[in-house]
């Protein structure tokens, strides 16, 4: 390219830079600048002073109040920016170990429960225990034995203590939604309810302490039967045996 | 003695240098690219006078500048990601955003900027920088004094071309001259700005 016709093009890269050239002269000189060699260093030199004319202006703080008018606008969703997921062992481990705390603590709870359970039971077979022996101890005391077709065993009665105790044997097992019940029978035929009880799995006697909404001498026998769990208003079931005073 | 007491000078200065340029501003710009409102604000605080100085200058008017500077940022919110280290520092990146949007809303104000304003550039110029922006860079300072050293018709059509937008058509019938006139004025003007630039 002749310099008469390189130096016009360069004269206007300045104005071209800092974007004041008309619109007129700005397509031809993007045409030149693709076929010129030179002027597109010069070009990148005054467009790089360019950029420096604009750290050249002295600062001004703007008021205070910009600054919170500034936080205002920013969209809340993004203010707390949540960093991307990122797989690693130390996490995965302390993944599994509160795995297997939170397992580990359901099974202790459970065992927990298991032993409380078993304390009552051993709670209640000692008390009955100390009752029956009480009344075995008593001048007073009736053992009438009891033959049914399914169970078998001895009642206990204190008419003077007001106090009875059933102790059986073979007594049949029963299903989960089943439980015995004992009804106290008047002589008019009227019937108490005497108690809930259900064999004891594992041992060969079954114990049972009567305590009689009314003195013993009401009452002319005892019958068991078999009812719905949570017991009966009246006998529903089969008889399982009776026991007359 | 006296190599202990240099050590401690050139410390002072590194550590004068990261307090001003700030060595985690990379990790800053990363983390307001991933929606860090803390690592924007710090921003903010370290260039907001830098911008508001910026957009002062171009548009004149200290409510619209507040708000072409709150724009600036807002657009660093959304636009974080698209600054490449690799291109050069991160504030003359900053301060074309700057640029771009208080020229746009001098453009919408349809604000023809007039020589003869109140707030004359004359005046912008016999300003001294604050000491933060003396101290980023020598260069950016032997910059300020050498437009401020053009001669008044030099320095008054860079300052219409740059700073308020004009080409060199609207400058001549701004300022009443021949457009051959403003041409060989804002070509000597960068001329003698490039000279400058490249003595610092």
């Amino acid at each position: 390219m002749a310099p008469d016709e390189h130096t016009p093009f360069q004269e206007i890269i300045p104005a071209y830079a800092i974007g004041a050239l008309d619109v007129d002269d700005v397509a031809a000189l993007e045409a030149h600048l693709k076929t010129c060699a030179s002027c597109p260093t010069e070009l990148a030199e005054y467009r790089a002073l360019s950029d420096s004319l604009l750290t050249a202006i002295p600062a001004k703080q703007p008021s205070a109040a910009l600054r919170k008018s500034l936080q205002s606008r920013l969209p809340s969703a993004q203010k707390v920016a949540r960093p991307p997921w990122t797989f690693s062992f130390s996490r995965l481990a302390l993944g599994f170990a509160i795995v297997a705390l939170l397992v580990l603590n359901i099974v202790s709870f459970a065992q927990l429960r298991q032993l409380q359970t078993q304390q009552t039971t051993l709670l209640t077979q000692v008390e009955n225990a100390h009752i029956v022996l009480g009344l075995m101890s008593s001048p007073g005391i009736q053992m009438i034995p009891i033959s049914g077709e399914e169970a078998s065993g001895t009642l206990l009665l204190d008419k003077g203590n007001n106090k009875a105790a059933l102790i059986l044997q073979n007594l049949p097992e029963l299903m989960e939604n089943q439980i015995y019940q004992i009804w106290l029978v008047k002589s008019d035929g009227g019937r108490d309810n005497g108690g809930l009880f259900r064999p004891e799995s594992g041992q060969t006697y079954t114990t049972k302490v009567i305590l009689p909404p009314q003195s013993f001498s009401n009452y002319v026998r005892i019958g068991v039967t078999v009812e719905p769990a949570g017991g009966s208003d009246a006998p529903t079931g089969e008889r399982v045996f009776r026991v007359e005073f | 003695m006296r190599c202990l007491k240099s050590t401690s000078i050139f410390l002072q200065i590194i550590r004068y240098n990261e307090s001003v340029t700030g060595i985690d501003e990379g990790k800053l710009i990363a983390q307001v690219a991933q929606g860090n409102e803390s690592a924007f604000l710090a921003l903010y605080d370290r260039y907001v006078s830098r911008v508001h100085g910026l957009t002062l200058h171009i548009l004149r008017d200290p409510v619209l500048a507040e708000e072409a500077t709150q724009d600036t940022f807002l657009k660093l919110w959304s636009r974080a990601r698209q600054y490449l280290v690799e291109r050069g520092p991160f504030l003359p990146w900053l301060l074309t955003i700057a640029r771009h949007v208080a020229l746009d809303r001098l453009r919408l104000e349809a604000r023809r900027p007039l020589i003869s304003d109140t707030n004359d550039p004359e005046d912008m110029w016999q300003k001294l920088p604050d000491l933060d922006s003396m101290g980023e860079e020598t260069r950016w300072r032997s910059l300020y004094f050498a437009v401020k050293s053009l001669p008044t018709d030099q320095r008054n059509v860079i300052e219409l071309a740059y700073y308020q937008g004009l080409s060199q058509s609207e400058i001549a019938e701004v300022l009443g001259w021949p457009l051959g006139t403003v041409k060989t004025r804002l070509r000597a003007a960068m001329e003698k700005l490039r000279e400058a630039w490249n003595e610092s």
